[in-house]
């Protein structure tokens, strides 16, 4: 598998927090790669450096043999790089579809596209993720599951090839993050897409995963296959406390 | 050229271009009905109250600043409460140049465009850089620190008396006559940026307006290039909202900050944007003729006290209608900046 993303060495502080310190991956085509970490492990801030709200303090970040590091974040999406947000952040003001119309609008740069062809393609989105039923709801009128679809739907209509899922199943019921998870494998078959996931629900990450980069106080602790992350015995001291390591 | 008329659109045809105008089916939506309806009541005005053209004046040019005020709000997701700048800046632009050099309003407009393009990108990055409060309070603060300038360098701008002398739109004639094409031309004017804006907020382009008005954060990481975006909704109204400046400045020939820059008169603009409703180009003309013909009354019955009255009026309307004239429309009906697409399968 080729490699898509490199990170080389990233920190970020604010003030004298140190929210990621020299941190490395890479993603490969076509994987879905875990990040998890306790509460307050940088995983966000990490993901913020990566499609550009924050810029890194020190380190670069490599996209598709792009150097990414100072680039503004529309000029990453129209790279290919998209996210979701933890707390869902539509745009309250506008409905599904012209909300996902808007992504599939700028998210790439397309030759005559108008907002009537933009408008078309966000109902195939908006489809994919089920909700094409409520293409004329405002995006502040909608449940919290109908938001995670929405916010997916948005993402893939930028045509990325990397997309930042940040922790889908908070907040979700049971079934609900069920047909989450399901949701984005088939985005994953369909748009051939390459997934980084940021969750806490170990048992998900296990089974989509190929691999899991492990936070801890903003520096990476493990990296490797769920399996072996799951049986780490400072990854287990991380999340449970050194009694059950 | 190739004309031709069918029932639900007209077509252009020239060479390989092909112009396309559709006709809106609900009568009630149709710009042309309102445009009719406010010309024939010019014309209307003229022959029986001659006396009430300059009203019908202030109410198209209140309705031309909110005009593109409201897609200054949009585009760069912020209120900006000193328009008034942009009309002392574009005012004072053509006025010195009309006494000074004696150039005539066609050619203080050119200046007038200029100068609020450029006073429109200089104050552009504060759109970027300030927001919330700040934002609020420096665009209000701008205004302010104009009019004291007016007030510091009296031999350019001639303090509270203002400049006289500059050239008017039409000398001779009569003066109703006069009246009558100088509203005819308030009136052009304000159908003008009402078609530039309408045009705007139905285009691609208002996508990403109103995607940054709602969360500017999420719109650029979605593709959208919101520092353009913000400068362009910034720095083409200012130019817009200076020409009208230039307009104050050719109608009455005398041009004084303090008539325009201070807090009274961009009270009364933001009252136009409330009682016809936030961003609602159509909702500014029906606030426009509202807060004008208001002020008459309210000038004649209570006198100087009217000036007191216009902020409790806007407290009202802010408590009971937070959506102005068109809110009421649209709680009906889904309430966004842009036409609802319906996408059959």
């Amino acid at each position: 598998m080729t490699e898509i993303l490199r990170v080389n060495g990233v920190s970020k502080h604010f003030g004298g927090l140190m929210a990621v310190n020299d941190v490395s991956f890479s993603i490969n085509a076509g994987e879905t790669l875990g990040l998890m970490g306790p509460n307050g492990a940088g995983k966000t801030t990490l993901v913020n450096l990566i499609t550009g709200k924050y810029l890194a303090d020190s380190g670069n970040v490599q996209f598709m043999g792009h150097d990414i590091t100072r680039m503004s974040p529309y000029k990453r999406c129209k790279l290919g790089i998209s996210r979701t947000y933890q707390i869902p952040r539509p745009f309250p003001e506008l409905t599904a579809l012209m909300s996902v119309a808007v992504s599939a609008l700028y998210g790439k740069d397309r030759v005559n596209q108008g907002l009537e062809d933009a408008a078309t393609e966000a109902t195939h989105y908006l489809e994919f993720c089920g909700l094409f039923s409520k293409r004329n709801v405002l995006g502040k009128d909608l449940t919290l599951y109908e938001l995670r679809g929405l916010e997916l739907a948005r993402a893939l209509a930028t045509t990325p090839k990397v997309i930042f899922v940040d922790e889908v199943m908070a907040g979700l019921n049971p079934g609900e993050a069920v047909k989450a998870v399901r949701l984005l494998e088939r985005a994953k078959e369909e748009f051939g897409v390459t997934i980084l996931w940021i969750e806490h629900v170990m048992a998900a990450l296990m089974k989509a995963a190929q691999r899991v980069v492990v936070l801890h106080y903003g520096k990476k602790i493990a990296e490797g296959p769920p399996q072996d992350i799951a049986n780490d015995p400072y990854v287990i001291e991380c999340y449970l406390g050194s009694c059950h390591a | 050229m190739e004309l031709e008329i069918k029932r639900e659109k007209i077509v252009l045809r020239a060479g390989t271009q092909k112009f396309e105008w559709h006709i809106e089916p609900r009568y009630w939506r149709n710009p042309f009905i309102y445009i009719g309806i406010l010309l024939l009541a010019t014309v209307l005005v003229y022959f029986f109250s001659p006396q009430t053209l300059p009203t019908l004046v202030e109410a198209n040019l209140l309705a031309a600043i909110a005009i593109p005020l409201g897609w200054m709000t949009v585009g760069t997701g912020r209120m900006n409460f000193g328009p008034q700048f942009y009309i002392g800046a574009g005012g004072y632009a053509a006025a010195l140049c009309s006494i000074h050099l004696g150039w005539p309003p066609a050619v203080t407009l050119l200046v007038t465009l200029v100068v609020g393009l450029v006073f429109g990108l200089l104050m552009s990055p504060l759109s970027i850089i300030a927001g919330g409060l700040y934002y609020t309070l420096l665009t209000l603060l701008f205004p302010l620190v104009f009019l004291e300038i007016t007030f510091i360098y009296t031999d350019i701008f001639k303090g509270d008396t203002g400049l006289s002398g500059i050239a008017p739109f039409l000398s001779g004639g009569s003066y109703t006559g006069n009246q009558l094409m100088i509203c005819l031309l308030s009136l052009f004017i304000m159908l003008i940026y009402m078609f530039i804006v309408d045009k705007i907020m139905r285009s691609k382009f208002s996508a990403s307006l109103a995607a940054i008005n709602d969360d500017e954060e999420v719109a650029e990481a979605m593709g959208v290039n919101v520092k353009k975006i913000k400068i362009i909704s910034f720095a083409i109204p200012a130019m817009m909202i200076a020409v009208i400046g230039w307009f104050y400045a050719h109608y009455y020939t005398t041009l004084s900050g303090i008539s325009y820059l201070p807090l009274s008169f961009m009270l009364k603009v933001l009252m136009v944007s409330m009682i016809g409703g936030r961003v609602q180009i159509y909702g500014n003309v029906v606030g426009g003729y509202f807060i004008a013909f208001m002020e008459l009354f309210l000038i004649s019955v209570i006198g100087d006290m009217a000036t007191v009255m216009f902020p409790v009026i806007l407290l009202i309307l802010l408590l009971s209608l937070p959506e102005g004239l068109f809110g009421l429309y649209r709680k009906r009906r889904y309430r966004e900046y842009l036409p609802t697409l319906h996408v059959r399968r």
